[in-house]
Order: C-alpha cells, then sequence, then structure tokens
C-alpha cells in the first residue's frame, strides 16, 4: 500500500460528531426549546409535537433495528402496549400519567422479554414474519376482549389533571407543555441512541447485526444482547406510545397496535439513514411535513404559507385526502432501490465523492 | 358430529382457495428466495378486477377468470422486471421491505381510485348451497374448489412435464446451475413472480363471491398466505397445497369450538408456533 | 497435561458422518496441524470444538474441562478462539472496532479496549488502517483483521481455520510469522492449512483427517513419510 493514497473502496469511516457539528446541533436544541415564545400559532407546535413523535419512534426503533440489525415490523406492539397502559391508568384509575407512564415502561420490558424469547430465536426474514404475527396477535387479542379494552370502541381521554411540578402548576391544556414534554421525550431518545453508540453495547449490537455467528464466537452471549437491545428500543417506543395517548385523545386497537403503525416506525429510520444518531429526526423531519400537508391541507393556509383560496389545498383535499400512506408506500420503494442507507447515506456517498477527488488517485482498485 | 364434519368441509373448500394463494407465493420464494409481501395486494387487485368485470359487463366471476389470470400475470412480471429483479441481490430485510412498499402503492392507490367502500359481487348463486348428505355445502365454494383442484392439477403437469416447468424448478433448486446449465434465469423470475401473481389473482377472483372487497382486504391474506407456506416449507408446492388445507380446517373449526372473532389469532398463534418448532415446514424439507 | 484432548469425536448430519470418532490431543504451547483433503471434515471438527454445532458423540476436554455442548461465547470466554475459512469482517464497522469487538470481551472499559486493540492491530501491522471501514480491505488484511480480532480475546488456544487461504507467498510468509509469533507468546495453536510446504515448516504435530476418519497423526516428518496420507492427497499411483 502506497501511503497517502486512498484505496479504492476502503472508504475512512466517519467518527462520531466534530465541533462545528456539536455546536449546531445544540444550536437547535436551543431553537427547539425557545419556539413556542416566538411562535403563537398552535398549528405551528402541532407539527412540532408530531415531530417529536415520530423521532422518538424512529429513534427507539433504531436501537433495535439501526444497530443490533433485527428488523422488527411489529413495534406497534410496544406502542400500543404503553398507549393502552398509560390511557387506562388514567381513566380507570385516575392514575396520572407521569406515573402512568412507569407503568408504561414496565408493561414494555415485559412484553419484550416474552417477545423476544419467542422471536429471537428466529433469523433474518422469519424474524420479520415473527415480529408481525405477534403485533397482529395483541391487536386481534385487544380488538376481541372487550371487556378489557373495550374493544374497537376505545378509549376516550377525560382530562389530565394539574401537574405540581417544580413548584409550578402544569395545566395540560394549550399544546404547549405537550410540546415540551415532546422535546423532552425525543431528546431522550436521541440521547439514549448516543449512549449506545458509544458504549461496549454498541459494539455488541453492531457485531451482531453485522455477522451474528462472528459475534457469537467473539463471546457475545447473543440472547441476552438482543434482548437488552430490544428491551431499549421497546421501553423508548411504550413512552412514545404513552404521549401519544396523552395527546391525540382517543386510542383504539387499529390505531396503535396496526401495522401501519409498525411500518411507519421502520420508514422514519430508514428514510432518514438507519443505525444512524441523526438518520430518525431527518426521517422524521421528511415524513411528518409530507402526511401532514395531505392529511390536512388547510394547515398551510393555516400557517400563512398559502392563501385561503390555493388550487393546491383544493386539489389535495379533493384527490389526495388520505393518500399519505400511498406516499409512504411510493417513498419505501424509492428509498430502497435507490437508497438503503437514507437521506444520509446519499449526503455522504456525495461527501466521499469530493474527498476522493481531492486525494491523489494513484492507487489501483485494492478488492 | 355434523357440526363437526360441516365446518370440516367447509374448510377444506375455503382451503383449496388459500393452497392457491400459498402456491403463488411459495414459487416466487422458490424461484427467487424473495419474500413477497405484497402477495395479498395481488390477490384484491383480482377481486376488484373481477367486481369490475361483473359489475360493468355482467361476465361471471368464475368465467372472468379467463381475463383476470393473464391481467396479473403481465402485471407480476412488470413488477418483478421493474422493482424485484433490482433487489434480487439485497439484504432480506430490505426485500421485505420493498414488497410491503409495493402492497401499500397498490393497496392505496386502489383506495383512492375506489374509495374504501366494501363492495360485494353477489351472483344468483352466491347463497346457494346443496346437500351432501347431512352437510350443507356452497355452491360457489364448491365450484371454487373444482377450479382450484383443476389448476392445480394443469399447475403440476406444467411444472413436471414440460420444458419451461422444468427450468423454473431447477431455478428453485440451484439458481447457479441452472444459469450453468443454459437456463435463462432472468427469465424464468419473471416467469415465476407472474405465475405467482396471476394464482393470488385468480384466488382473488374465486373468492370475490363470497367476501367483502375492500382495498385492505389483501393484507390479512398475506399473512395467511405465508403461514401456509411456512407449513408446507418455503418452496414446496405440494407443501403449499397441504398448508392450504391445513389452514383452511383449523380458521373453520376455530371459529365454530373457539370464537369468531379469534380465528385469525388462533391462525398466527400457530404460525407462530410452526416457525419456532419447524421452521422447515410440516413436511421437514430443510432447504438452504 | 494436554491442553486439548478431542475423545471419540463423531459429528452427524442425517446419515453423513462428517466427523468418525475422531481421537488426539493437542499439547499446551505447540503449533498442531489438522490436514486432510477437502471434505476430509477438518472445519467440522472445529466447529465442533467450538460449540458452533455439539458432536453427536464423544468428548471435547479444554483445560481439563468437559466444553462439549457449550454455546460459542462461553467457549471463548474460556480461553479458546477460532478464525473462519470464509474470513468475517464486520464490514460496516471500521478495523479498529472490529478488534474492540474482540477486546471487549474481557473489558468494560472502552479505553483498555481501544489500547488491546491497537497493539494487537500493530501485531498484525494494520495499524495504519485502523479508521478504515473492514467491508473494503483486501482478502490478505481481512485475514490478518481476522487474527487481530480473536487475539483481543485473550485466548489460551486458537484455532485457525485455512488462515493463507487465498493469499499470495508474500501474504501467506507475513502469516506464518504471525503463527510463530503467537507461539512466542505462550498461545496453543491448531491450524487447518492445504499448504503443505508451510504445515511442514510450522507446526510440532499433525493430525491427518479423511472422509471424516483420523488417518494419521504424528510429528511431520513422520506424516511425510506416511504412504496413506500421501495416497489421500495425491491418489494411489504416486505412493
Amino acid at each position: 500500500m502506497r501511503p497517502g493514497t486512498l484505496p479504492a473502496g476502503a472508504a475512512r469511516a466517519p467518527r462520531g460528531f466534530s465541533l462545528p457539528a456539536t455546536l449546531a446541533i445544540l444550536a437547535v436544541i436551543a431553537v427547539a426549546a425557545v419556539f413556542p415564545q416566538l411562535v403563537r400559532k398552535p398549528y405551528m407546535l402541532h407539527m412540532g409535537i408530531l415531530l417529536f413523535l415520530a423521532i422518538v419512534q424512529g429513534a427507539a426503533w433504531n436501537v433495535l433495528g439501526g444497530y443490533a440489525g433485527q428488523y422488527s415490523v411489529g413495534h406497534a406492539a410496544y406502542f400500543g402496549i404503553g398507549a393502552y397502559a398509560t390511557m387506562m391508568l388514567l381513566e380507570l384509575q385516575k392514575v396520572p400519567p407521569w406515573w402512568g407512564i412507569w407503568a408504561a415502561v414496565a408493561a414494555a420490558l415485559v412484553l419484550s422479554a416474552i417477545i423476544g424469547s419467542i422471536t429471537f430465536r428466529l433469523r433474518g426474514p422469519y424474524f420479520v414474519l415473527a415480529s408481525i404475527s405477534v403485533a397482529e396477535i395483541i391487536r386481534l387479542a385487544a380488538l376481541h376482549f372487550k371487556g378489557f379494552t373495550r374493544g374497537a370502541e376505545g378509549f376516550l381521554l377525560g382530562e389530565i389533571p394539574t401537574w405540581h411540578l417544580l413548584g409550578m402548576e402544569v395545566e395540560f391544556i394549550t399544546k404547549r407543555p405537550f410540546y415540551y414534554v415532546g422535546l423532552l421525550l425525543a431528546l431522550v431518545t436521541i440521547l439514549a441512541n448516543y449512549a449506545v453508540q458509544h458504549s461496549r453495547l454498541g459494539y455488541f449490537f453492531q457485531a451482531i447485526r453485522e455477522d451474528q455467528d462472528a459475534a457469537h464466537s467473539l463471546g457475545i452471549d447473543l440472547t441476552l444482547y438482543k434482548n437488552v437491545a430490544l428491551a431499549i428500543s421497546a421501553v423508548l417506543t411504550a413512552l412514545g406510545g404513552g404521549f401519544y395517548a396523552m395527546y391525540v385523545k382517543f386510542i383504539d386497537p387499529n390505531s396503535v397496535f396496526g401495522i401501519d403503525v409498525s411500518v411507519q416506525i421502520v420508514l422514519i429510520c430508514i428514510i432518514g439513514g438507519i443505525g444512524t444518531i441523526l438518520g430518525p429526526v431527518i426521517g422524521a423531519a421528511v415524513m411528518v411535513p409530507l402526511s401532514e400537508v395531505l392529511r390536512n391541507p388547510k394547515g398551510l393556509v393555516q400557517v400563512g404559507l398559502l392563501p385561503s383560496d390555493s388550487g393546491f389545498v383544493r386539489f389535495v383535499e379533493a384527490n389526495l385526502s388520505n393518500a399519505h400512506v400511498l406516499i409512504y408506500g411510493i417513498l419505501v420503494v424509492v428509498v430502497i432501490l435507490f437508497a438503503p442507507d437514507g437521506v444520509l447515506g446519499i449526503v455522504r456517498r456525495m461527501l466521499a465523492g469530493t474527498r476522493k477527488r481531492e486525494a491523489r488517485p494513484s492507487a489501483p482498485a485494492a478488492t | 358430529m355434523t357440526l363437526l364434519l360441516q365446518s370440516v368441509l367447509s374448510g377444506v373448500l375455503v382451503g383449496g382457495v388459500y393452497a392457491l394463494i400459498g402456491i403463488g407465493l411459495t414459487m416466487i420464494f422458490g424461484v427467487m428466495r424473495v419474500i413477497n409481501f405484497a402477495h395479498g395486494e395481488l390477490l384484491m387487485l383480482g377481486m376488484y378486477l373481477t367486481w369490475i368485470v361483473f359489475t360493468w359487463m355482467g361476465i361471471d366471476p368464475f368465467v372472468s377468470i379467463l381475463l383476470t389470470a393473464p391481467a396479473l400475470y403481465l402485471w407480476g412480471a412488470l413488477l418483478q422486471k421493474a422493482f424485484i429483479n433490482r433487489i434480487l441481490g439485497a439484504l432480506p430485510q430490505n426485500q421485505i421491505l420493498l414488497t410491503i412498499g409495493l402492497g401499500l402503492v397498490m393497496s392505496n392507490a386502489v383506495m383512492l381510485a375506489f374509495t374504501s367502500d366494501y363492495r360485494i359481487l353477489t351472483t344468483s348463486y352466491s347463497s346457494s348451497s346443496f346437500n351432501v348428505g347431512p352437510v350443507s355445502v356452497s355452491i360457489p365454494l364448491a365450484i371454487s374448489f373444482a377450479i382450484t383442484a383443476v389448476i392445480t392439477g394443469l399447475l403440476g403437469w406444467f411444472l413436471l412435464k414440460t420444458d419451461t416447468g422444468q427450468a423454473i424448478r431447477a431455478t428453485a433448486q440451484d439458481r447457479e446451475a441452472a444459469q450453468l446449465m443454459g437456463i435463462n434465469v432472468a427469465r424464468t423470475s419473471v416467469m415465476a413472480f407472474g405465475i405467482g401473481s396471476a394464482l393470488a389473482g385468480t384466488a382473488g377472483a374465486l373468492i370475490a363471491p363470497t367476501y367483502y372487497i375492500y382495498p385492505q382486504v389483501g393484507s390479512a391474506f398475506t399473512l395467511k398466505a405465508f403461514v401456509i407456506v411456512v407449513l408446507g416449507g418455503m418452496g414446496s408446492v405440494v407443501g403449499a397445497t397441504l398448508g392450504g388445507l391445513i389452514v383452511g380446517v383449523t380458521e373453520s373449526l376455530a371459529a365454530v369450538y373457539v370464537a369468531s372473532g379469534l380465528k385469525e389469532l388462533v391462525v398466527f398463534v400457530v404460525f407462530l408456533a410452526v416457525l419456532l418448532f419447524k421452521p422447515a415446514g410440516l413436511l421437514g424439507k430443510s432447504r438452504t | 497435561m494436554a491442553i486439548l484432548e478431542i475423545r471419540n469425536v463423531s459429528k452427524l448430519f442425517g446419515g453423513l458422518a462428517a466427523n468418525s470418532d475422531v481421537t488426539f490431543s493437542v499439547e499446551p504451547g505447540t503449533i498442531q496441524g489438522l490436514i486432510g483433503p477437502n471434505g476430509a471434515g477438518k472445519t467440522t471438527l472445529f466447529n465442533c470444538i467450538t460449540g458452533y454445532y455439539p458432536p453427536t458423540r464423544g468428548d471435547v476436554i479444554f483445560e481439563g474441562r468437559r466444553i462439549n455442548g457449550l454455546q460459542p461465547n462461553r467457549v471463548c470466554m474460556l480461553g479458546m478462539a477460532r478464525t473462519w475459512q470464509k474470513v468475517r469482517p464486520l464490514a460496516k464497522m471500521t478495523v479498529l472496532d472490529n478488534v474492540m469487538v474482540g477486546a471487549l470481551a474481557r473489558t468494560w472499559s472502552l479505553r483498555a479496549a481501544r489500547e488491546l486493540a491497537m497493539e494487537q492491530l500493530r501485531v498484525v501491522r494494520l495499524d495504519q488502517k485502523a479508521e478504515f471501514l473492514a467491508g473494503g480491505l483486501p482478502i490478505g488484511e481481512r485475514k490478518k483483521l481476522e487474527v487481530a480480532r480473536v487475539l483481543a480475546t485473550q485466548p489460551r488456544m486458537l484455532l485457525l481455520d485455512e488462515v493463507m487461504g487465498g493469499l499470495n507467498p508474500a501474504e501467506s510468509e507475513e502469516i506464518i510469522q504471525l503463527i510463530l509469533d503467537i507461539k512466542k507468546r505462550g498461545l496453543t495453536q491448531m491450524v487447518i492449512e492445504h499448504d503443505m510446504k508451510a504445515i511442514m515448516r510450522i507446526c510440532d504435530r499433525i493430525a491427518v483427517l479423511n472422509s471424516g476418519e483420523k488417518l494419521a497423526e504424528g510429528t511431520p516428518s513422520e506424516i511425510s513419510r506416511n504412504p496413506e496420507v500421501v495416497t489421500a492427497y495425491l491418489g494411489e499411483a504416486i505412493a
């Protein structure tokens, strides 16, 4: 190997966040924190909340699917359990959600232990199928056992009690408190990803993803670490579910246990860039506005981006209402075919391209 | 006892159609090692096509198979050439996601075009039945079973006795070896996906007189198809046939003896059990 | 006391006996060769020893302890590590991270793991490429990476499966030197190889497998003069 040259194919791997990147991230968080003070339109806060929820979903899945390489397409099981646990405790036992959420966490841990013990014996596509089946079993059970879950009728939230927190009285009536809770959850999930990636766990998860048998032969207890990845992922997803229940105020088995929830969770992570910290954030930033515009084009009018007699709004309302799932489908196809490493993958390839052009290209193809 | 016989019989009749779905899916997996999550949507397209042809031209659903099957064959061939072919070497997880995406596009495009309203296709004999001793046999189900048997027979003959069919089987057994023998594996892949889609579409046509028709009807069938295929062993046509019958009967018995609302759940539980304990299928063929 | 004892190990796949009643032992600090024609059952034996699958019959005794049936991660933690015939780099991770995965088997500290990993990379002379993605390395460096990775798990015995396969003479020589260096560190090694010259050079003892059975065992000179071994490899005409 001639020194100073970059052999083709042996790209230098990016190492964590550089100083400018870290400052940029802190700036974004700061902006997000003061956003509600600057913007008065509740619709913008609503978008922010949806964005945070999507980040939580995508980043939570990333721990299991991105780092450990176990593609669960049944994560709605944990989302729904979090939603139902929090909702039912509030509605039936008057337990406020800031305590109820811990029950959601416990439920997710128990559920993930059970599901893990069943499904982790399977690999690749069989694991995917099993994960889907488990979520479907739970959804069908929730629909059927009406005495317990009220079946298809679902749960409607009455009201959330006042939270006496650090001398403040937080009323969950406007969107603002939800915004801050959402931001907090998103940050927690992102930090969890960061902590995993830069820890012994992260190394073991990624080894399992890259080559399970090799990892096994290097002293890694596959069952243990797969289950740890799942537990972390499940707990974070359940937190998202609990938050969703409190914000949307209505849940039923199909809206929280459905396979489209599971698919959406996977999508958020894949579109941005699977196995990265920023990937789910980017994925959320792409998917949330897209689906909101399609679901509710009037929203664009509400924020003043379009005039109220806009032809675009009329067209979307007339023809594309609820087309957001269609767009999801198209997005999946496009991403898998052309950018399986997501937006971040495209960016990275572009940057690597410029770096290669800078290095003197005198080494022959190495592989 | 009559109840038992009755449910087993209906289970078998429905199971025949399930077998068609399973055979299509297993062929696709056998030849390309692709797990087609859009299989149910292909069936759904078959249902809608049948309904359209019936509603606008009055053609009997069983007769319109002559139209639906080739149409779905062409559609499947197109899907294979345009999309599936590009990801044959990709991670299985990505393959699954791609087919999930295609399925979402198909079901939601249909939803935009036809709305989510449930459609029904009622023929003059939709609720007719005849009696064989103590049990009553639904006429549409009996006809579809008969047609399924004929199609399965034809397919078996095609795969065993024709050059093209043998080429398909060879590709399924060992793609590289088949290629080295001069078989155009790209073409057999297209054909396999086409045939698989045609079978799914035909199954859709067969059940159109007895099921509600709506855009999301596909996903339940996709999962059922997987249960069938795993039960019978991925890639085994005979296995898929048996698997279809088993699933049909299990569902029927579960509806009667457990609870109607839980019959799908029971199928999933059986599925998980098979995945865990007999992943190579009940027929036990272990394929690499 | 022998560090590794293989006692009457048989491995059946359905009706096929991939290993049939194989018995031999390996003395600590030595290099044991395991040779035989293709399909003789050498890798199968490695897999049985390291827990990839359990032997159908027989015992594997490592450092006085029966290890047949233990999971591969347990075997590694007990001090026996193996490389793979078909190299298995953790492709999307860097060279350094690959070796760190091995190092983290014994330590919880990332810093200690990083130091240990860099040390092993220096031993195999891959330290300049620490930040490169493992998947982009040429075959010779992948083999060295795999050796560095298992060395990081601090084994007392190393099983090398055709570690010289597919390498040019210069790369093979590098590996041979590496194996001899590893011997100097006190590790025991068992080496599957097809390169006869290398085997004769480095091994203290050699076991020969043929069609799943142990055909012969002895020093390199004994083996090279054994007519049955020559026949097995080269056919009747040469013997």
